[in-house]
C-alpha cells in the first residue's frame, strides 16, 4: 500500500502528466473573466487542427508538404514539366471540392493550404426584424441567472429567456444527444440549450470555460444546428483574448445593433459586484443554514433574496437587495455549537457549484448539521482570480498550473486542512481529467493533515441512493471523530 | 423478562440478522439470500430469527437495519435507526475488536475500507461504478467454472502458483479466465487466481491512497473465502483477521446503534409479527412539476405506511406514521 514516499512520487507523476498536458488537453491558463478558449487537443474532439491558424497550416505545408501524395512542388521528381503539374493541381483541386470526409483528412494530415474546417458550417442566415428584441439565454448554472438576466437586459439590452427548474428529460436529451464520454457539464449544459430553444430563444450564450469546458460552445452548436435548430450562437470563448472592440462588434452582430457602450461598460460593472454579492450571501448561506431553528427558514430568505436580486436594475437596487437579504438571513434564529462540524467542498468548476449537477450535495449536508465551506465561486475563480498567489500557498505540493481549477482545489483544501475543518468533500465530473490529477496531492495533504476527505464523481446519473449512503457515512464518521478524538 | 434489540442487514446478494441481549451477546443470527426480494428476505430473516429464541424470556425492544434496502425494510420494521452500513460495520467491528486499525468490507456488489484510530473510524472508501472485484464477480466466475462459491476457498488453498487474471475489469478478468483455462491451467491455479485479483483490484481500488494498519479485520461475505483471505495476507505481508460472526458485522452494529439509541415514546417493542403482514411497494410518477419524480410507496396491509422518493414538498404523500 502506498506510504508517504510513493504517494509523494505518484503525485509527483500526476504533476508531471499535467505537465505534459499543459500546452495542449486541459491544462489552462487563468483568465480574469474565465472565458477563456482552450484547444483541447484530445483526438476524439479533433482539436489540433482547428487549433491551427492560417499562417501556421501554410508553414507546416512547406514543411510536410513532402510526405503528401500529391504536392508537386515537394513530390517533384515524376511532375517535372510545367503542364503536367497544371493538370495534377486540377486533381487535387477536384479531390477539394469532393466530400468532406476526404478534404479533413486531407486537412488533419496537412497536406495543403486549406483553412481548418470548420464544425459549423456557414450558413445563410434567416432575415430578423430589425426592431423586434432578441430573445437571449444561458445555460443553467447554480444560482448565476440572476447574473446572466442582468447581463442580458442590462448589458446587452435584450430579452432574457429565463428558464425553469432543470428536470430530468433536460439532463435526458443532453445525454442523448451528447458523446458518451464527454463530462457532465456538457450534457448538462446542452440539455440546457433545448430548454432554452424551446422557450423561444434566438441567441444561446456559451463563455464557459477554464478546461475543455472552453471549447464546447462549437461543438453544442454544431450538435445544435444538426438537430435542426435554428439560432445564433453567442460564444465568448472565441473571444478570449480579443480586445474589447471585438466584444461589442459581436454582440452588436448577433444581439443587439443598438447596443449602447457607455451603458453596457456601466452594466458589467454591475454585474461583476452583484456576482460578488451573491456569492458573499451564499457564503452566509452554507456557513449557516445548517443550524437553522425553523427547517426551511434559510432556504426561504436565500430564495426572496435571489427574487429582489433578480428584480434588480440599477446599482442601488443590487446594493439594497444585498443589505435587505443578507440582514434577514443574519436575522435568523440558529442553533450553532460553538465548534460545529465543519466541511469544506473543493472541486471542478461546475459540479462543484452546481447544485443540479451534483444532485444537491450541499443541502444534504446542511440537513444533517455541517457549517460548509466553498472557495470555488464565480467571484473566486472569475473575478479576483489569481493562480500564482494560490499557487505560492500550496508549493509544496504544486509546482505548476494543473488545469482549470486544479491550484483552487489543492489550495482551498490546504487551507481548510490548515484551518482544522473535520473534513473535505471533492467533487468532479467523471473522467475530469485536471481534477483527477489533483486526487494523489489531496490524498496526500488529507494523510499529513489526518483530515478524511470524500471523493465523488460524477456522472449523468439522477439516483442519489449511493451519494446519500457515502455522505451519511462520511458525516456519522467526521461528527464522532470530532466528539471522542478531538 | 430481559431486553434484546434486533438488527437486519439487507444487502444485494444476502440478508443478514442478529438479536442481541442486554449483554450486546449475540443470541440468534439469520443468513439467507436476498434473491431480488428485499421485503421478502427481510421477513424470512424476521422468522428464522424469531424461531431462535425464547419469546417469553426475551423482548426486542428496538431494532435497526442497515444495508442497501435498509430505508425498505425500516419501513417494515418500524425501524429505532436506519443507518448506512458503513457506519454499522465500523460500530460493529470495533465493538468486538476495539484494536482493529483498518477493516476490509466485501460484499456482494461493493466494496469499502474503513481507517480506524483509537477505535474510530477516521477515513473510508467505498468502490465507486463498478462491481469487479466483489462477491457477484466470484460467483459468476465459480458459474464459469461449474463451481460453487463456497467451494473457492478449500480449491484455492491447494494451488502452489496461482494464475495471473486481471481483475481490473469484470471484462478482461473473464477473457482471461477463459484463456488460462483454454492454455491448460489447472483449476485450483485459476480459482487460487481469481481470488489473488479479488485482493488486488481491492487494494488498488478501494484501498488506493489509504495507509493499511495491522491488525486488519476482514469481513463481508467473501472474507469466508479462504483463497482471498490468503491472497490479501501475501499482498499485504500481515496477518488478517476473519471473525466468525464477519458476515453479520452491519447487522450487529445496527443492533448495537438501535440498543444505544435513546428510547423514544414512538418505539414500541418488536414482537415479530411483521411476518404475518403483507407489505407491498408501488412506484408512482409525480405528476406535480415536470420533473416527474418516481415515488415509492410502501403499503402494510393496504395501509400505506411510507413514501420516499419525491424532491419537494409538492410530492410528498400523507402516510398513517
Amino acid at each position: 500500500m502506498a506510504d508517504d514516499e510513493q504517494s509523494g512520487a505518484s503525485s509527483d507523476l500526476a504533476a508531471s502528466i499535467a505537465d505534459t498536458e499543459g500546452g495542449t488537453g486541459c491544462g489552462t491558463k487563468g483568465d480574469a473573466r474565465g472565458d477563456v478558449l482552450m484547444a483541447d487537443a484530445e483526438g476524439d474532439l479533433g482539436g489540433t487542427p482547428i487549433a491551427d491558424t492560417e499562417g501556421d497550416s501554410s508553414a507546416a505545408d512547406g514543411e510536410k508538404g513532402g510526405i503528401g501524395l500529391d504536392d508537386g512542388r515537394q513530390g517533384g521528381a515524376s511532375f517535372a514539366s510545367g503542364g503536367r503539374r497544371e493538370s495534377r493541381e486540377d486533381a487535387v483541386g477536384s479531390v477539394r471540392d469532393g466530400d468532406a470526409d476526404v478534404r479533413n483528412a486531407r486537412i488533419w494530415l496537412q497536406l495543403d493550404k486549406l483553412r481548418p474546417p470548420k464544425l459549423v458550417e456557414p450558413r445563410k442566415r434567416k432575415k430578423k426584424d430589425r426592431h423586434a428584441r432578441t430573445r437571449v439565454a444561458f445555460f443553467r448554472y447554480s444560482y448565476y441567472d440572476i447574473a446572466f438576466k442582468y447581463f442580458v437586459e442590462q448589458v446587452l439590452d435584450a430579452d432574457f429567456v429565463s428558464l425553469p427548474e432543470p428536470t430530468k428529460r433536460t439532463l435526458e436529451r443532453g445525454t442523448l444527444n451528447s458523446n458518451d464520454f464527454v463530462c457532465a457539464p456538457f450534457k448538462h449544459i446542452l440539455g440546457d440549450f433545448i430548454d432554452a430553444l424551446e422557450s423561444g430563444a434566438d441567441v444561446i450564450v456559451q463563455f464557459a470555460g477554464p478546461c475543455r469546458l472552453g471549447y464546447y460552445g462549437e461543438l453544442q452548436e454544431s450538435i445544435l444546428r444538426d438537430m435542426g435548430y435554428e439560432f445564433e450562437m453567442l460564444n465568448f470563448a472565441t473571444l478570449t483574448g480579443k480586445p474589447l472592440a471585438d466584444y461589442i462588434g459581436v454582440c452588436k452582430k448577433k444581439v443587439n445593433p443598438d447596443l449602447s457602450v457607455p451603458h453596457g461598460v456601466r452594466g458589467m460593472l454591475a454585474v461583476f459586484k452583484m456576482i460578488e454579492c451573491l456569492d458573499e450571501a451564499n457564503d452566509y448561506y452554507l456557513a449557516n443554514a445548517g443550524f437553522e431553528v425553523e427547517a426551511g427558514s434559510f432556504d426561504r430568505a436565500l430564495s426572496a433574496y435571489h427574487g429582489a436580486m433578480r428584480a434588480a436594475v440599477t446599482e442601488r437596487d443590487i446594493a439594497d437587495a444585498q443589505r435587505n437579504g443578507l440582514e434577514a438571513m443574519k436575522a435568523l434564529p440558529t442553533a450553532k455549537p460553538v465548534d460545529p462540524v465543519r466541511v469544506g467542498i473543493v472541486g471542478e468548476y461546475f459540479t462543484a457549484a452546481d447544485a443540479t449537477s451534483n444532485l444537491g450535495v450541499e443541502r444534504k449536508l446542511l440537513t444533517m448539521g455541517v457549517e460548509l465551506h466553498r472557495m470555488l465561486n464565480m467571484t473566486n475563480r472569475n473575478l479576483r482570480y489569481n493562480e500564482k498567489n494560490l499557487r505560492a500557498g500550496i508549493s509544496d505540493y504544486v509546482k505548476f498550473d494543473m488545469g482549470p481549477t486544479s491550484s483552487m482545489t489543492i489550495a482551498a483544501a490546504k487551507r481548510y486542512v490548515d484551518e482544522g475543518f473535520d473534513g473535505v468533500v471533492h467533487l468532479k465530473s467523471s473522467g475530469c481529467t485536471p481534477e483527477i490529477d489533483c486526487v494523489p496531492v489531496l490524498q496526500r495533504i488529507s494523510r499529513e493533515a489526518s483530515v478524511p476527505m470524500l471523493f465523488l464523481s460524477y456522472d449523468s446519473q439522477t439516483s442519489d441512493t449511493g451519494l446519500d449512503t457515502r455522505l451519511e457515512a462520511f458525516y456519522d464518521m467526521i461528527a464522532r471523530r470530532k466528539k471522542v478524538l478531538l | 423478562m430481559t431486553e434484546a434489540y434486533l438488527g437486519i442487514d439487507t444487502g444485494s446478494i444476502s440478508t443478514k440478522g442478529v438479536v442481541i441481549d442486554e449483554d450486546r451477546t449475540i443470541v440468534a443470527r439469520s443468513y439467507l439470500w436476498t434473491e431480488g426480494n428485499p421485503m421478502q428476505a427481510a421477513r424470512r430473516v424476521i422468522e428464522d430469527l424469531g424461531s431462535q429464541i425464547d419469546h417469553g424470556a426475551v423482548q426486542v425492544q428496538a431494532v435497526g437495519t442497515t444495508g442497501s434496502a435498509r430505508r425498505l425494510v425500516g419501513a417494515m420494521t418500524d425501524a429505532a435507526v436506519v443507518k448506512n452500513e458503513i457506519t454499522t460495520h465500523a460500530v460493529g467491528t470495533t465493538y468486538l475488536h476495539p484494536d482493529v486499525r483498518t477493516i476490509f468490507e466485501i460484499g456482494g456488489q461493493d466494496s469499502k475500507i474503513i481507517c480506524v484510530e483509537g477505535g474510530i473510524a477516521v477515513d473510508y472508501a467505498m468502490n465507486t461504478l463498478c462491481a469487479a472485484g466483489t462477491g457477484a464477480f466470484l460467483s459468476s466466475q465459480a458459474h464459469r467454472l461449474g463451481l460453487e462459491v463456497e467451494q473457492f476457498g478449500d480449491i484455492a488453498l491447494a494451488s502452489k502458483r496461482p494464475a495471473n487474471i486481471a481483475a481490473r475489469c469484470t471484462v478482461f478478468a473473464e477473457s482471461d479466465l477463459v484463456h488460462k483455462i483454454q492454455m491448460g491451467y489447472s483449476r485450483e491455479d485459476i480459482v487460487a487466481g481469481l481470488c489473488k485479483a479479488v485482493a488486488s483490484n481491492y487494494l488498488n481500488n478501494v484501498g488506493k491512497g489509504k495507509k493499511v494498519a495491522a491488525p486488519v479485520v476482514f469481513q463481508g461475505g467473501v472474507s469466508k473465502n479462504a483463497g482471498v483471505v490468503r491472497a490479501f495476507e501475501d499482498a499485504l505481508g500481515m496477518e488478517v483477521l476473519v471473525d466468525a460472526d464477519g458476515h453479520l458485522m452491519g447487522a450487529f452494529g445496527a443492533a448495537l446503534l438501535a440498543a444505544d439509541a435513546a428510547p423514544t415514546a414512538a418505539t414500541k417493542p418488536f414482537d415479530f409479527d411483521v411476518a404475518e403482514f403483507e407489505f407491498k411497494t408501488r412506484e408512482i410518477e409525480c405528476g406535480k412539476c415536470t420533473n416527474h419524480c418516481e415515488i415509492i410507496c410502501v403499503y402494510r396491509d393496504g395501509e400505506i405506511i411510507d413514501a420516499w422518493g419525491n424532491r419537494c414538498e409538492k410530492g410528498a404523500v400523507k402516510t398513517a406514521r
